[in-house]
């Protein structure tokens, strides 16, 4: 039987610092055994349990695209033990990888449709992983339109500015960066993320919505995505856990009879509203 | 007894009606023989559910701390106590709350006829003044009630509670001539090593349940010690030094508060004798600051203030 | 079925038994400490105590330690080592288990062998143990395993049955598992006739004796519309929140994990309680279970209806150590005595 509580060493290849406040990073890891590299096959929306020998166990969701084969990225905020000791960790420090875990963003659903991605602040990680597996020229064409909305407090909170330079050179998708309020030398947009959805206003026609956010700001966009039509079986969410085991064992996740670790995190709207609202 | 009991009701009635207060936390009949459960009441009519005896163990004031509302607490002498200090602590405005002050003469040890019987089970039990009749399957005893309560109960020097707002029935005479920390002495007459050993023996059933942290009113901290991660100050297994080091520094934190009501003995599932380290700081408090706790409310807990004539043998 | 179904063996001879079977087996027995009854290792340094009602702790810590070690790990900053701490070797018998615990082992094997990742540290444990129950003569009047689907002489969970018939105890073989076992001691005398009648009469007087009843029939579909109910306003006011309850109860496994650097340095794992404040405190200071009342709830849900609604059964063998051990007397019958009467739209 195989040990799921044991993960596969990786190594810090790269730390990119995200954010100006230092405490986001992109943490680029490669695994020592090249066979676990192989074996870590996983989708966009999936998340694993990042170990520091020493600290302990996190659940991150997966930044990087599955079409990206030499290496895993995670985008990781400094909050607690473990996300403290990996800030202080330098390139060729060694951790653990367990995963990949949860359901993944629904693909085959939103092949052959239009795709409205709709992320705030520190959330945005995983529709990182999910547009530039859209974007990647293998894919590109089972999707047809794309429209990103992404927000952050301001223009120092953003993070991936680098992929999102380039995206906004491309023609293959509608991408709408925003900040909360204005400040001086920004000439994008600037509205909360429920207010620019709302302006940009996506079809819902032949539309797969995923949505994912800090809890206030979802609050506030699933009302914007009912008035633009979107069926609630069309909408996904992600949703935020405290989560340990990662594999539905230690019982700590669950939303009624559901785990998030397991079942999600990403759920359907209409999936969540016959579930207990304890999230 | 009974004369208590409607005395309780009555005045919980009366402060109802009068909108004194929006709640009455008292007790009310359990669903076991010899127990009884805390009782939240908010409507005049189910004043008549509050009861009153020997089994009133769990200490209400636990259930006072962070309401907003107006509460009525049935308080026996600890209780009371333990309102004043966290009132003086201000965890709820003193004005909140009303301290039904009832005299209580010791609660039972539910572990004390526990053990009597073995592997017997009450299934009947019958309270009264001097003795406890207790009946099962095959076996019906009479019990000498001083036998069978608290051991804090019975060097208990606040049997009438010294605060109070209203008082229930007649005030019961103190005891007088018992040292309140003769059962310390056993630990004093131990050296430093025996009595690690006697704590380690003692402290290796715990299992970590928090009971004794979480039915003491004094435990009110929002983020406790045990939960902290940043830093994290002792390990969460049940290793025997983490073990130790939980006991020993809720001990202190509770240093100077404690009025020994027993609360965490009688919780506690594994029958470790938590009030022998509690009992000797509690003595250490009264010699060296001649402080009890929470019979005055112009009184701060010692460890919370520093006074000019404060012992300082201890710097040297 | 099996051949050797039904033997007896003397009171006096069971330490002997046992003894034999330390020579192969970890033995893992009720013992008496002071007050407390609680399973330990058996060896020359304590004995077996089966005259208790229940245990105070259950059974499930032979198979779910307090405290278990996952993995030890060697680290020099840019090396790491780890090294699997492999589940418990050796085989195991665990003796003197009650109907009601031994039913939570089969809940709990269902809960660990569900999904694609498997508990493999309780499952090898599992997997290398024989289970020998003794049956219940005398219920306590908290016992309620009749409604939870249990028996004072159930069988379900084991591999064979001790039943105190006076001076002896009658083995019924329930399992392949348990025959083997029997195999091993040919000096077990056959049962007569008057010994199995006499277990059976013992078996419907202990039945008809667990006078505490607790309806949960309609129980698990009601909550699925009381998520919201105010019941659960009150419910939870005199409770404490410490783990009492869920630590003492046969079927709890909730648990975190936490890196401990001693001697060693480890990854382990502890229980946990969905009844602690910080259970679900997410590093952003959200907590969707805020309160008490969220607790409780959660509690009685999944023991009554989320785990019903995954695999089939409540999440609770009725062993009424809970309504024993509350410090405050929250009597769960109570509580779901109160769903199954209450009015629900």
């Amino acid at each position: 039987m195989n040990n799921p509580y044991v993960p596969n060493l990786v190594v810090i290849r790269n730390i990119t610092t995200e954010n100006e406040a230092n405490d986001i990073k992109t943490f680029e890891l490669v695994f020592k055994e090249p066979e676990a590299m192989k074996n870590f096959r996983y989708r966009c929306g999936q998340f694993a349990e990042i170990s520091f020998f020493g600290a302990g166990e996190c659940p991150i969701g997966i930044a990087s695209s599955p079409m990206d084969e030499d290496c895993i990225q995670f985008t990781v905020k400094k909050v607690g033990v473990v996300t403290t000791a990996l800030h202080n960790s330098e390139e060729g420090t060694i951790m653990g990888v367990r995963g990949p875990y949860g359901n993944g963003f629904p693909m085959e659903k939103m092949e052959g449709r239009n795709v409205v991605i709709v992320g705030g602040g520190f959330a945005f990680t995983t529709l990182r992983s999910l547009t530039k597996f859209i974007l990647h020229e293998a894919n590109r064409d089972k999707f047809k339109d794309v429209t990103v909305i992404y927000g952050a407090r301001d223009p120092g909170e953003l993070i991936y500015k680098y992929d999102l330079e380039a995206w906004g050179k491309r023609d293959d998708i509608n991408l709408n960066v925003t900040i909360d309020r204005a400040v001086p030398g920004w000439t994008g947009l600037v509205g909360f993320v429920p207010a620019i959805l709302k302006e940009v206003a996506p079809s819902s026609d032949n539309a797969i919505a995923i949505v994912c956010g800090p809890p206030i700001m979802i609050k506030f966009t699933m009302p914007v995505i009912n008035e633009l039509d979107f069926s609630p079986e069309d909408v996904f969410l992600s949703l935020e856990m405290r989560m340990k085991c990662g594999i539905g064992k230690c019982g700590r996740c669950n939303i009624g009879n559901k785990f998030v670790c397991k079942d999600g995190p990403v759920f359907a709207y209409k999936e969540l509203e016959m579930m207990p609202k304890e999230y | 007894m009974e004369n208590i009991e409607n005395s309780i009701r009555e005045v919980a009635e009366k402060l109802l009606r009068e909108k004194k207060v929006d709640l009455i936390i008292g007790y009310e009949q359990g669903t076991l023989p010899l127990r009884t459960t805390p009782c939240f009441v908010d409507k005049v009519e189910d004043v008549q559910k509050l009861v009153w005896n020997a089994s009133c163990d769990v200490n209400l004031s636990k259930y006072v701390v962070g309401r907003k509302e107006k509460v009525g607490v049935v308080a026996k002498g600890c209780d009371a106590r333990l309102i004043v200090v966290c009132a003086i602590e201000k965890q709820f405005p003193r004005e909140n709350v009303v301290i039904i002050g009832v005299p209580c003469l010791g609660v039972i040890d539910r572990k004390k006829i526990e053990a009597k019987l073995e592997d017997k089970e009450v299934l009947e039990a019958t309270i009264e003044d001097e003795q406890i009749k207790v009946k099962g399957e095959g076996f019906e005893l009479v019990l000498p009630k001083k036998d069978f309560l608290c051991d804090s109960c019975l060097t208990c020097k606040h049997r009438n509670p010294p605060i109070y707002d209203v008082f229930v029935g007649e005030k019961v005479p103190e005891i007088t001539e018992a040292n309140e920390f003769a059962e310390v002495s056993s630990l004093e007459s131990k050296s430093g090593e025996e009595r690690w050993e006697h704590f380690k023996e003692e402290l290796s059933k715990c299992i970590r349940c928090y009971a004794c942290r979480n039915v003491c009113p004094l435990c009110y901290c929002k983020m406790c010690f045990v939960d902290q991660t940043m830093p994290a100050w002792f390990g969460k297994t049940n290793d025997l030094s983490d073990t130790m080091i939980y006991h020993i520094v809720r001990a202190f934190h509770v240093a100077g508060r404690c009025v020994d009501c027993g609360a965490c003995s009688r919780a506690c599932p594994m029958d470790i004798n938590l009030r022998e380290l509690m009992k000797k700081i509690e003595k250490i408090m009264k010699e060296r600051y001649g402080y009890e706790a929470g019979v005055s409310f112009e009184e701060v807990p010692p460890l919370g203030e520093f006074k000019m004539e404060d012992s300082q043998e201890f710097i040297k | 079925m099996f051949p050797m179904k039904w033997k007896v063996i003397e009171k006096s001879k069971l330490p002997v038994l046992m003894a034999e079977l330390a020579k192969e087996n970890e033995v893992f027995a009720p013992v008496k400490e002071k007050s407390i009854v609680s399973f330990e290792r058996i060896s020359s340094e304590n004995q077996a105590y089966l005259d208790f009602r229940n245990t105070k702790k259950p059974p499930k810590e032979v198979f779910f330690p307090q405290t278990e070690t996952l993995f030890t790990y060697r680290t020099d900053k840019k090396n790491v080592e780890v090294l699997e701490d492999p589940a418990v070797k050796g085989k195991r018998v665990l003796l003197g288990v009650r109907p009601c615990d031994a039913r939570s082992f089969a809940l709990l094997d269902k809960f660990f062998s569900s999904g694609e990742d498997k508990d493999v540290y309780y499952l090898e444990k599992r997997k290398n143990t024989t289970i020998v129950g003794l049956a219940c003569n005398a219920p306590l009047s908290t016992c309620f395993c009749t409604s939870m689907g249990g028996n004072p002489f159930g069988k379900e969970g084991m591999d064979l049955l001790l039943q105190d018939i006076n001076d002896q105890y009658l083995i019924e073989t329930v399992t392949e598992r348990g025959e083997e076992l029997i195999k091993k001691f040919p000096w077990l005398k056959d049962a007569e006739k008057a010994d199995i009648e006499r277990a059976k009469k013992l078996s419907e007087d202990a039945e008809k004796a667990v006078k505490s009843k607790v309806s949960v029939k309609n129980v698990s579909e009601k909550l699925d519309r009381m998520f919201d109910d105010p019941m659960w306003d009150q419910i939870y006011q005199r409770c404490l929140g410490c783990g009492v309850c869920t630590f003492l109860c046969p079927t709890c496994c909730c648990f975190d994990i936490l890196d401990e650097e001693t001697e060693e340095v480890k990854r382990v794992r502890i229980w946990d309680s969905c009844q602690f404040s910080c259970f679900t405190l997410q590093g952003s200071g959200h907590n969707p279970r805020p309160s008490g009342k969220e607790r409780m709830r959660q509690r009685i849900m999944h023991k009554f209806n989320y785990f019903v609604k995954n695999y089939g059964e409540s999440f609770c063998v009725g062993c009424g150590r809970c309504v024993r051990e509350c410090p405050v007397n929250l009597d769960i019958r109570e509580v779901v005595g109160a769903i199954s009467t209450r009015q629900v739209e």
